[in-house]
C-alpha cells in the first residue's frame, strides 16, 4: 500500500493503482482534489489521450497524466503549479478551437464537462480566428443515440465502454488528425441493451439519447437518488424530475451494484412512473358486481368489513396474502405483521422471471423478491395450491404479478373467492375479481427499501407525487390493520418508522434500516437467496 | 542508372555491386561472418555489451543508444521476445533506409541474427512503408536465400538458435513509424502510438517483450562484430561514434546520399560534397535531420553533425535527412508545407496534437494569403510550446520544433508577410 501525497495531502494507493485511480479509490477526486479529465473513466480502461490530468510529479522533469501514472511510495504529486494550470489552459484552449459552442441549443449544457473545465480551467479569452471545423450535427448511430460530430472531442469513452462493457465494438474512430470522428461501421447501428450508457459518459453534448433529447434544459431537473425498478439488481440511478414528473433515469455510481451503467430497459422503465396503467382509484364491488369507485375511506370500511366477516365465519386460516416483489420491505414488513396480527400464516411471494445477462440484467424482474423471502415469504405455489383446493376464501393481494402465466395465467381460479382486495400501482385483471381495490406507490413516490437479488438493501424516496389519492401498500395495510382493530395497527403511519422497526425486529435486516443504509445501500445479515 | 551513394563509407561500400544484394555476393565479400561468430563466439550478454561499448546510437531519429535498448530486454521471461525493424522511412527529406533495403539486405538481416541472438528473439518482424515495394521485394528475395542456406529458420547457422525473420507492408502513415504506432498497425490495428508504460520491452509486439530499431541501425552492427567497438569508435565523434547516411536534397547541385562519419560539419556537407546552391543563388536555411527537425539559418550551418553540437544550436540529427533551401525560399511557404503534412498526418489521439496541428496549420496559411495579424506570430509560439512535451508520443514535438525554429530565425519572413498583407517571395516554390 504506497503512501504519497498530493498537494501536501497524504493518501494511500492499493499497490499498481495510478495516481487518478488512487485519487478515485479514496474518494477525493473532484472532491477535494481536483484534476480534470476528460478521457479517463473509472470503470473503463486507460486512454492517457485527452492529456488534461497533467501533474507535477516530483523528481520528473516532464508533467505527467495522473490517469497511466503509477503511485510508487513517497512520490510527490502536484496539481495546482503554475505549470499544471498552463498545460490545463493549453489543452483547454485547443479542444475549444474547433468546438462549435452551440450551448445555447446543446441538451449538455449544464452538466457539460466542456463547459465545467472551460469556466474552471480555462483561459479567460478567445484567440482563435480560424473557421471551425464544418460536421455533420445529427448523425443516426442506432435506434437510441444521436451524435453530434462537431461537439465530440474524441476522448473515445464511448468506443471503449462498446469494446469494453457490452463487448459489442459498435464504434470506433476513423481518419486521423483533425479529420477524425466516431463512426459505426456500414450495417451495423449501435444497438445493445446499454447503449444508452455512451450517452451519459460523453462528456460534452457530442452523444444525446434520442428519447431525452429536447425534452428539458438539465438544469431544470432535481437529481433524486433511488434504484430502477426494472429487475432484481436494483441499479442506483437519479431520477431527473421536473414538475412533478420523472424525465430520466442516469445511472447512480455505486460499485458494489452496477458500477456507472445501467441496462437501456431498465432507463427507459422511467415512462412507468406516471405514465399510463396506473390504478388511479379506490374501488368497491358493487351490489350489481360492477366496480364502483369509491374514496380512500369508504373502500378502507369495505375492506375491513369483507374480511372481518369471513374471518369471524371461516376462521383467520382461510384468508392468504400474497407479497408482491414490487412493494419495499417495509411494505411487505407490515403485510407480515397484518397477516400475523389477523391470525393467519398463508402467504406467498410471485415474482415474474424472464432473460437476464452477465453484466447487470437479473431474471427476477422486480427489484425486491429478495427482501420478501428474507422477510418469510414463500414462493406463491403453496398458495396457489390451497387456492385450487379451495382452502383459500380469501386473498389480500399486493400487486399482480400472481395473475402472470407463469403464476395463475389469469383471474379465473381467483373468482369464486369471497374476497380479493388488492393493492397496486398498476390496474391489471385482478380487478375483474376484486371486491376492493387501493391504488398504491410506486417506489419513486415513497419512503423505503428495496432488497437486490445479491441482498443489498438500498433505500428511495419519494421523487414524484401521484395527483391521486395514492398510499404505500404499508400505509393501507396499516389502516387496514387499524380499521379491523388488529393489535399494533395505531398511530401515525410513517415508512422510516417501520424501516427502524424492521431492522430492530428482522435479524437479517440489522443495521439495514432507511437511515443506516445510507446512499450506497448495506448488505443483509444473512441472504436467504 | 544505379542508385548508389555519392560517398561510401562501411555501410554503402559494395552498394555498387549487384551481387552484394546476393547472399552469395554478400558472403564473398566477407558477410554471415560476423552473425557466425556472434552466435557461436559470444554470450548474448556479450554482443550488448560490445554494442554498448561502441557507442551505437539508433538511427532512426532519436539517437537512442541500441546496446541500452537490447538490455531492456527481459532476460527472465517465458514469452516470446520479438525484434521490429522499423523500415517504415517516411520522414520527409530521409532516403537513406531505402538503399540499405535494396543494396545492403543481406547486411540488414546479419544485423538482425546477431541483435536477435543478443536479446534472445525468436522473430523479426520488418515493418517496410507500403510505398517501398521494391525494397521489400529485394528484402523479401534475400530472406528467401537466407532461409534456403540455412541462416534463418529453425536451426540458424546449425547452432539450434532459431530466429525467423518476416515482412510486413505499412499503409502510408508517417506515425506507423513511432514504434509503438508501428507495433499497433503490425497487429493490424490503426497505428496509434501506445501510451508510455509498458515500453515495448516490456509488452510490445502481440504483447510480447520487443525492441524496435532502425534498418540502419541494425546495419552497423555486423561492422562491429566484425571489427570491434575501438574500429568503430574510430568514426564520427566521442559522443557520436560511427558513420551515418546522410540524404542531401534541395537546393543543392547534387542531391542525393553521403555515407559520412558522424561529425562532418554541415557546410561542408552542402558545400564540398554535395556542390553547393546551384544558379549562383545564398544559402538561406537547412533543415538538418529530416523535416521534424529545427531549421538552421545559413549562417549556423558552421557545425558537427552529432546530436551533441547540433542541440547546441536547438536542433537535432534526426535521420540525417539534411533539405536545404536558397534564398528564394518563403519561409511561410515552407511552413505551410511542414504543418501540412503534420496536421495530415497526426493520428489524432491526443488533443494538442490532433487540434494544434491543425490551427497551426491554418495560422500560417492565412499568414501566407496575407491576411496575418501581427499577435499570430506569438500565437503560432505559444500553441507550438503547448504542443511539445506533452503528449503520447513525440510526433506533437515533431510538428511543434520546426514551427519554433523558423519562428526563432526567420520570424522577419512571417512579419513581412503580415506588413506587406502579401507573400514577399514571387521566386518561392509554389504551394
Amino acid at each position: 500500500m504506497p503512501k504519497f501525497t498530493v498537494d501536501g495531502r497524504p493518501v494511500e494507493a492499493a499497490e499498481g493503482r495510478t495516481i487518478l485511480q488512487a485519487l478515485d479509490d479514496a474518494g477525493l477526486l473532484m472532491n477535494g482534489v481536483s484534476v480534470p479529465h476528460y478521457c479517463w473513466h473509472p470503470k473503463l480502461s486507460i486512454d492517457g489521450s485527452c492529456r488534461l490530468c497533467q501533474v507535477e510529479v516530483e523528481g520528473i522533469p516532464k508533467l505527467q497524466i495522473a490517469c497511466n501514472t503509477v503511485v510508487r511510495e513517497g512520490m510527490v504529486v502536484r496539481t495546482e503549479t503554475e505549470r499544471v494550470k498552463q498545460a490545463r489552459e493549453g489543452v483547454m484552449e485547443l479542444l475549444l478551437v474547433n468546438h462549435p459552442l452551440d450551448c445555447p441549443i446543446c441538451d449538455q449544457a449544464g452538466e457539460c464537462k466542456l463547459q465545467d473545465y472551460a469556466f474552471e480551467y480555462g483561459a479567460v479569452g478567445s484567440r482563435s480566428r480560424e473557421p471551425r471545423r464544418a460536421l455533420k450535427k445529427n448523425v443516426d448511430l442506432g435506434p437510441t443515440i444521436v451524435f453530434d460530430q462537431e461537439r465530440c472531442i474524441l476522448c473515445r469513452r464511448c468506443v471503449r465502454f462498446c469494446d469494453e462493457i457490452p463487448g459489442t465494438r459498435e464504434l470506433a474512430v476513423v481518419n486521423r488528425g483533425d479529420h477524425s470522428v466516431i463512426e459505426t461501421f456500414p450495417g451495423v447501428p449501435l444497438e445493445n441493451d446499454y447503449s444508452m450508457n455512451v450517452a451519459d459518459i460523453c462528456p460534452v453534448g457530442a452523444l444525446t439519447t434520442r428519447d431525452f433529447r429536447f425534452k428539458i434544459r438539465v438544469w431544470f431537473l432535481a437529481d433524486v437518488p433511488g434504484v430502477c425498478t426494472g429487475c432484481a439488481k436494483g441499479c442506483n440511478v437519479h431520477l431527473g424530475v421536473a414538475n412533478n414528473k420523472v424525465y430520466r433515469y442516469v445511472p447512480r455510481r455505486n460499485d458494489a451494484v452496477n458500477d456507472t451503467w445501467i441496462c437501456d430497459t431498465g432507463r427507459m422503465s422511467y415512462a412507468r412512473v406516471g405514465g399510463v396503467g396506473r390504478l388511479r382509484q379506490c374501488f368497491v364491488r358493487g351490489e350489481l358486481g360492477v366496480p364502483e369507485a369509491v374514496d380512500f375511506d369508504q373502500a378502507l370500511r369495505v375492506a375491513a368489513e369483507r374480511l372481518a366477516r369471513l374471518r369471524d365465519a371461516k376462521g383467520a386460516g382461510v384468508i392468504a396474502g400474497i407479497a408482491s416483489p414490487h412493494a419495499t420491505n417495509e411494505d411487505l414488513f407490515v403485510l407480515k405483521r397484518f397477516l400475523r396480527a389477523l391470525g393467519t400464516e398463508n402467504s406467498g411471494m410471485a415474482v415474474v422471471r424472464g432473460d437476464s445477462d452477465a453484466i447487470l440484467v437479473e431474471a427476477e424482474k422486480a427489484p425486491n423478491a429478495a427482501g420478501a423471502r428474507a422477510l418469510g415469504f414463500p414462493a406463491a405455489t403453496g398458495v396457489i395450491d390451497r387456492i385450487a383446493g379451495g382452502g383459500i376464501d380469501g386473498l389480500v393481494v399486493l400487486g399482480h404479478d400472481l395473475i402472470h402465466e407463469q403464476f395463475l395465467g389469469g383471474v379465473d381460479a381467483l373468482a369464486r373467492l369471497d374476497t380479493v382486495i388488492v393493492l397496486d400501482p398498476h390496474a391489471s385483471a385482478l380487478e375483474h375479481v376484486a371486491h376492493v381495490a387501493f391504488p398504491t406507490r410506486l417506489a419513486a413516490e415513497k419512503y423505503g427499501t428495496l432488497t437486490n437479488a445479491a441482498g443489498r438493501v438500498q433505500r428511495v424516496e419519494p421523487a414524484v407525487e401521484p395527483r391521486w389519492d395514492a398510499r404505500s401498500e404499508g400505509e393501507v395495510l396499516f389502516a387496514l390493520g387499524a380499521a379491523l382493530g388488529l393489535e399494533g395497527f395505531d398511530g401515525r403511519y410513517d415508512a422510516r418508522d417501520i424501516s427502524s422497526a424492521l431492522a430492530s425486529q428482522v435479524p437479517a435486516f440489522a443495521g439495514c434500516s432507511w437511515d443506516e443504509v445510507g446512499g450506497g445501500g448495506a448488505p443483509l445479515t444473512e441472504n436467504p437467496a | 542508372m544505379l542508385k548508389v551513394p555519392y560517398v561510401t563509407g562501411y555501410l554503402t561500400e559494395h552498394f555498387a555491386d549487384d551481387e552484394f544484394a546476393t547472399l552469395e555476393g554478400y558472403e564473398r565479400k566477407g558477410g554471415y561472418r560476423a552473425a557466425r561468430e556472434a552466435i557461436t563466439g559470444m554470450s548474448p550478454a556479450d554482443v550488448i555489451e560490445l554494442v554498448k561499448t561502441a557507442g551505437l546510437q539508433g538511427r532512426g531519429g532519436a539517437g537512442f543508444s541500441a546496446g541500452l535498448k537490447w538490455s531492456f530486454m527481459p532476460t527472465d521471461t517465458d514469452k516470446p521476445k520479438y525484434l521490429v525493424c522499423n523500415a517504415d522511412e517516411s520522414e520527409p527529406g530521409s532516403f537513406k533506409d531505402r538503399i540499405l533495403l535494396e543494396r545492403g539486405a543481406h547486411q540488414l538481416l546479419e544485423g538482425i541474427l546477431i541483435a536477435a541472438w543478443a536479446t534472445g528473439a525468436e522473430k523479426t518482424f520488418v515493418y517496410i512503408r507500403g510505398e517501398y515495394a521494391q525494397p521489400a521485394r529485394v528484402l523479401q528475395r534475400c530472406i528467401d536465400e537466407a532461409y534456403a542456406k540455412g541462416y534463418l529458420g529453425a536451426n540458424v547457422m546449425k547452432t539450434g538458435f532459431r530466429h525467423d525473420v518476416v515482412v510486413t507492408r505499412g499503409a502510408g502513415a508517417y506515425i506507423c513509424g513511432e514504434e509503438t504506432g508501428l507495433l499497433e498497425s503490425l497487429e493490424g490495428k490503426k497505428g496509434q502510438p501506445r501510451k508510455k508504460p509498458p515500453f515495448p520491452a516490456e509488452y510490445g509486439a502481440f504483447g510480447m517483450p520487443t525492441t524496435v530499431n532502425n534498418v540502419e541501425t541494425f546495419s552497423h552492427v555486423p561492422h562491429i562484430v566484425a571489427k570491434g567497438a575501438d574500429w568503430f569508435r574510430g568514426f564520427g565523434t566521442e559522443k557520436s561514434p560511427g558513420t551515418t547516411i546522410f540524404g542531401v536534397s534541395g537546393h543543392v547541385e547534387r542531391p542525393g546520399l553521403y555515407e559520412l562519419p558522424l561529425g562532418t560539419r554541415l557546410d561542408e556537407i552542402i558545400f564540398e560534397y554535395a556542390g553547393g546552391v546551384p544558379n549562383g543563388r545564398k544559402l538561406k536555411g537547412v533543415i538538418p535531420g529530416g523535416m521534424s527537425m529545427p531549421i538552421l539559418p545559413a549562417g549556423q550551418i558552421d557545425v558537427p553533425m552529432a546530436n551533441e553540437s547540433l542541440r547546441e544550436r536547438k536542433t537535432m540529427l534526426g535521420t540525417g535527412g539534411i533539405m536545404v533551401m536558397d534564398e528564394t525560399t518563403c519561409m511561410v511557404r515552407t511552413a505551410c508545407v511542414i504543418t501540412y503534412f503534420f496536421r495530415d498526418e497526426s493520428c489524432g489521439q491526443c488533443t494538442q496534437c490532433r487540434e494544434g496541428t491543425g490551427w497551426l496549420n491554418k495560422i500560417v496559411n492565412r499568414i501566407e494569403r496575407g491576411a496575418g495579424l501581427p499577435e499570430d506570430l506569438e500565437i503560432l509560439v505559444d500553441i507550438a510550446g503547448k504542443m511539445e512535451g506533452q503528449t503520447i508520443c513525440a510526433f506533437a514535438d515533431a510538428a511543434a520544433w520546426p514551427v519554433q525554429g523558423l519562428m526563432r530565425h526567420f520570424r522577419s519572413d512571417f512579419e513581412a508577410h503580415v506588413q506587406h498583407k502579401k507573400c514577399p517571395f514571387p521566386e518561392s516554390f509554389e504551394l
